[in-house]
């Protein structure tokens, strides 16, 4: 893997993604007026320097290593080098999944989205026998069901596909 | 004041109040003893369901989560070596070594009985210095309030062990998060983008959902497998010997529950640091020939750290409660539920709020009692929830955490942010940012603005103010003190030569 200051690029990442994130923060931030805007744009600023100093202290230079040292020492990769990593695919598929779940709640709605996600992520991802898959994703549609519409008396979203708003 | 003890007391001893406390404490056994879910995310699931309910039991559910939390951690601390909750780490160094020589039933019987002496203990504590603290909190006003959200900020961020810069980060992300919305001072929205849904700002309950229940959820299916694999470890062996021995060892129980209720006064500072420290001041105390046992099966290493974990919760609640700023993570959240039924935390919670105050006192104290005897009841059956299968797991945890987003103020947009926070939440976990700095900032953020803004007309737009009065000065100094140390220690070890910085190019 390519290595700027001897740190591997993918480890720039997250501090890079916050940098951009503050610096078009910062640029609506000065759409404002000077009230609306002066603690948001401070804050702002404040965060631009933290994410340089992080971003510095990931190299391995003299000054990153001493940054890391000083402000950061359980972030020092010398440390966290046994920290038990997972393929990134892995990592991908968990967050679709919780994203896709999202999703089919806001299109076809609750009472669908919930037996549909258990079973798929039982039968489908984990490999479960297809009757406790259904027994299971019946359980929780009825849990959810009872706890929300019955017990709480409120209405459960249909989905935008079915008339939700 | 005796009478608003007593008032507390009539209000929780109620049907429906003591059946909700009671929900609440098996639930919060349940999460307990789920590592990675806990305290936090119990309250977050739990928060929208409040909504139908009175004030005073909700605070019963909540108070009940609350006490029954830590009885739940210990169980998995000692049986499985797999904490339940960051706290009760410290409670795993010896108890699990006694789990391992037969002796866990002894262990998880100290760890019950110091639990609820400690609770006890936080309590008396807690009422004992809730008077003073109205006092002392009426003195403060927005220059006060305004360094003081700050100085809470920098002192999570300080105790986020090893992560300074991470967590001043993570701070300034989560203010960054807090001013999208309609903002009162300039009378417009803010970095909405034009979604009308960010124009009430960024929902606090459905954030926090996303950032603990959905966010662990994430992670445990990256993980996969069961909570804990070690199947064979769950064997259990009598508990009452454990019951006694808290009492015989009373020395250790009252400084562990004097350590909880001090450093959970202190916001931010949360259960890791009282249990440990607790811990490491039973170990300095015990005699030269006694120290060897410790962390190879001592019982007085169950019951330090379970009696700070207890009484650091009661003494939480005086920040939270006194000065709108969360003790911790939990507290941030219990913080939420307190603003949904109307109740702001900050001074005037203490002279509005009295009677629902000494409730949820009396409701958590009830809680973290009932809680260890229930634990020793139950200990069997819960210690089988850790092997539950992530396959099974997750996707209920996923559908509560989602339908309760929804259900908060039936919104639908509420699940998308949720589900926007789950993965911030796991990036955080992944890329090591804590995520407790960010829940306080999105907390305060708002008002820490206002307090501003309110400073600066003071003022006439001075910054002098802030130099001018004797409280600001003392935070001010507190807030420069508690950045510079970790940076000076640092430097200083470096300099000495007791902590050689690593050079350029080494490994």
């Amino acid at each position: 893997m390519k290595r700027v200051f001897g740190t591997p690029v993918t480890d720039y990442m997250p501090a890079l993604g916050l940098f951009a994130i503050t610096i078009a923060y910062l640029a609506t931030a000065y759409h404002y007026s000077p009230d609306a805007r002066a603690v948001p744009a401070g804050v702002a600023w404040v965060m631009l320097v933290l994410v340089s100093f992080d971003l510095i202290s990931r190299t391995r230079t003299n000054i990153g290593l001493a940054l890391m040292h000083w402000l950061n020492p359980a972030g020092d990769p010398d440390q966290t080098k046994d920290q038990k990593r997972y393929p990134a695919l892995k990592q991908l598929s968990a967050v679709i999944w919780v994203a896709g779940f999202a999703a089919a709640l806001v299109l076809i709605g609750i009472l669908y989205a919930v037996p549909l996600y258990v079973f798929s992520s039982l039968y489908f991802r984990g490999r479960r026998p297809l009757l406790l898959a259904i027994g299971m994703s019946a359980t929780a549609t009825a849990m959810i069901w009872l706890l929300f519409a019955v017990v709480l008396r409120l209405e459960l979203y249909p989905g935008m596909l079915f008339g939700g708003a | 004041m005796l009478q608003m003890w007593l008032n507390g007391i009539e209000g929780l001893l109620q049907l429906r109040e003591l059946a909700f406390l009671g929900l609440g404490m098996f639930i919060g056994l349940f999460f307990g003893a789920i590592p990675g879910l806990g305290g936090a995310a119990a309250l977050a699931l739990l928060m929208p369901l409040t909504y139908g309910l009175e004030p005073f039991t909700a605070l019963a559910l909540s108070g009940g989560v609350m006490g029954g939390v830590p009885m739940g951690g210990s169980i998995t601390a000692i049986l499985l070596n797999t904490p339940g909750s960051a706290p009760n780490a410290a409670t795993a160094i010896d108890g699990y070594p006694m789990a391992q020589q037969g002796r866990a039933g002894l262990a998880i019987g100290a760890a019950a009985s110091a639990n609820a002496t400690g609770g006890i203990i936080g309590t008396v504590s807690v009422l004992a210095i809730l008077p003073i603290a109205k006092d002392i909190v009426l003195l403060f006003g927005p220059p006060e309030f305004f360094l003081l959200a700050l100085l809470g900020l920098v002192i999570v961020s300080t105790t986020s062990r090893g992560k300074l810069l991470r967590g001043l980060i993570t701070g300034a992300f989560g203010l960054m998060v807090a001013f999208i919305g309609y903002n009162d001072v300039s009378g417009g929205e803010r970095f909405t983008y034009g979604i009308e849904y960010l124009w009430d700002g960024v929902h606090l309950v459905p954030a926090l959902i996303g950032l603990f229940a959905v966010a662990e959820m994430i992670n445990l299916s990256v993980k996969g497998g069961s909570v804990s694999n070690n199947a064979a470890s769950v064997k259990i062996t009598s508990m009452t010997g454990g019951l006694l021995q808290t009492f015989r060892h009373w020395p250790t129980v009252i400084r562990g529950s004097l350590i909880g209720t001090i450093v959970g006064a202190v916001p931010g500072v949360g259960g890791v640091v009282a249990s440990f420290l607790s811990y490491s001041m039973t170990v300095q105390a015990a005699k030269e020939s006694e120290r060897d046992t410790f962390g190879k099966g001592n019982i007085k290493g169950v019951i330090a750290p379970e009696a700070a974990i207890n009484a650091k919760d009661c003494s939480a609640l005086i920040p939270t409660l006194a000065f709108g700023i969360p003790g911790g993570v939990e507290m941030a959240v219990f913080m939420g539920i307190l603003i949904v039924h109307g109740m702001q935390p900050g001074p005037l919670m203490l002279v509005d709020h009295q009677v629902e105050i000494y409730g949820l006192i009396w409701a958590l104290t009830a809680s973290c009692v009932l809680a260890s005897l229930v634990g020793l009841l139950l200990v069997r059956p819960l210690s089988r929830v850790t092997l539950l299968d992530s396959q099974i797991l997750v996707p209920i945890v996923l559908c509560v955490a989602f339908a309760g987003s929804y259900a908060i103020d039936m919104t639908i947009e509420n699940v998308v942010l949720t589900a926007v926070f789950g993965v911030i939440g796991y990036l955080m976990i992944r890329f090591d940012y804590p995520r407790l700095t960010i829940v306080i900032a999105l907390v305060l953020g708002a008002s820490a603005e206002r307090n501003f803004h309110q400073s600066m007309l003071m003022s006439d737009g001075k910054w002098s103010i802030y130099l001018n009065r004797p409280i600001c000065l003392v935070l001010l100094a507190g807030m420069i003190a508690l950045l510079l140390l970790p940076v000076a220690r640092a430097v200083s070890q470096q300099f000495a030569g007791r902590k050689a910085l690593p050079q350029r190019g080494s490994a």
